[in-house]
């Protein structure tokens, strides 16, 4: 069952095209690796994924909805992790994920638990501005899986973690639908059964499979 | 009840920041106060004069201070890229616009606390219930509009331009009614409960149209 499908998604900022004509279909707890060059046009698809963003024109279906239309429904399964950490500096790591518990309307309870996840158990107290730039996008993925997603959508992750972070997410990731935009070929490898590569808004040849999906 | 536990969450989050950063208060009340100090100087005030020239120093002093706080409520977001994770999520935007209101009036509120009594002091006019439910229900009006436009504007270049541009021609009749309630408390003639009534009207109004469109400008 395909979790994404989108037809010819095409997104203009006035004359410049950040995508054109873009096809993507994605299975049910599969992962796919988006690649590129810098100004490739992976964050203008991921932020359409991710309903934080609406194309120009072209059809976007994530689970059987219009995602241009039932975005809060949409929202609700779909955790993102953007470029920027998008996080308070003043509040703590455990007060960052406290407020968007409350915003997901889920219970605190499960702060903790994703404080352990991704490993910032021991710096909860800290404020989000004393923490590293590899500890913010950690807290920044344990925002995204907060509410348990069924779509992960994950814009460059990887940019800021240390070596444990590639199994931070390859954890996060289990059981999920996810869509990864990096530059690390050997990361896409590792965690995605696909890759699409994008070039000047355009995909470049087919999706390519990595490895057979168990 | 989730929609206002969500713009509670998100007043609490924004008076939690700025209990710890004193970025905001601070500065405004400083403003204020200097506000009335020039305003001291410059006008020749003495006790014949000061109840009509009070409540026009009173309101430009809060509209300049209101401008500054509503513009940074959705400015620190900007700047944090915060504002995009929190519509991300399934809470209504229209309970995340009320909570950002909620908070950016209190702190004007606050900024009100130290601005009422100063003017009381550098003007001798005195400080009646009248004068502080004039200001208070301005704010409301005030803080609804300000931080619509604030949050419109937050994404493009000119926004302290345009900001100011926007948000005062709707101010005005806060200002009106406003000024004239102040004025009336302050000695002058007529009565106060006709202003004090259009307040509150205008208040419902614009905290409707706030909420019905607050969706639109936040999240498209």
């Amino acid at each position: 069952m395909s979790v994404i499908v989108a037809g010819s998604l095409t997104q203009r900022f006035g004359s410049e095209v950040g995508l054109d004509g873009v096809d993507v279909d994605v299975d049910a707890g599969e992962h796919l690796a988006v690649l590129g060059d810098n100004g490739a046009g992976k964050t203008t698809l991921l932020r359409i994924l991710a309903t934080a963003a609406r194309p120009t024109s072209g059809s976007l279906e994530i689970f059987g909805l219009n995602a241009t239309i039932e975005r809060r429904r949409l929202r609700a399964v779909i955790g993102f992790v953007a470029h920027a950490p998008g996080l308070y500096p003043a509040l703590s790591a455990r007060e960052n994920l406290e407020f968007y518990c409350t915003l997901h309307g889920v219970d605190r309870g499960r702060v903790a638990e994703i404080l352990e996840l991704v490993g910032l158990a021991e710096l909860a107290g800290r404020p989000a501005d004393k923490l590293s730039r590899g500890a913010q996008q950690r807290l920044a993925i344990g925002r995204a899986v907060l509410h348990d997603p069924k779509l992960l959508v994950l814009d460059e992750p990887d940019a800021s973690l240390d070596s444990g972070g590639a199994d931070l997410l390859a954890r996060v990731m289990r059981g999920r639908t996810a869509v990864l935009a990096t530059h690390d070929h050997a990361l896409a490898n590792r965690l995605c059964q696909r890759t699409l590569v994008l070039r000047r808004g355009r995909v470049v040849g087919v999706p390519t499979r990595l490895r057979v999906v168990h | 009840m989730r929609s206002i536990a969500v713009a509670l969450a998100v007043a609490r989050k924004d008076l939690t920041s700025e209990w710890r950063t004193r970025e905001l208060v601070p500065a405004l009340a400083q403003f204020v106060v200097l506000a009335l100090v020039i305003a001291n100087f410059g006008f020749q005030i003495d006790a014949r004069n000061a109840p009509a020239i009070a409540p026009g120093v009173l309101w430009m002093a809060l509209v300049f201070a209101g401008l500054v706080a509503f513009g940074r409520a959705f400015a620190a977001e900007r700047e944090q890229s915060s504002l995009e994770a929190m519509l991300m999520t399934p809470a209504s935007p229209a309970a995340i616009f009320a909570g950002k209101a909620l908070a950016a009036g209190l702190l004007l509120v606050l900024c009100e606390a130290v601005l009422l009594p100063a003017l009381a002091l550098f003007f001798s006019v005195p400080l009646s219930f009248e004068v502080v439910s004039a200001v208070l229900l301005a704010t409301v009006g005030m803080a609804v509009l300000g931080c619509l436009f604030a949050a419109m504007v937050a994404r493009v270049r000119a926004r302290e331009l345009l900001l100011p541009l926007l948000t005062l021609p709707l101010w005005i009749p806060f200002i009106v009614f406003g000024g004239q309630a102040v004025q009336v408390a302050m000695g002058g003639s007529g009565g106060t409960g006709n202003a004090l009534g259009l307040l509150i009207d205008l208040d419902i109004l614009f905290v409707v149209l706030t909420s019905l469109t607050a969706r639109f400008v936040l999240d498209d």
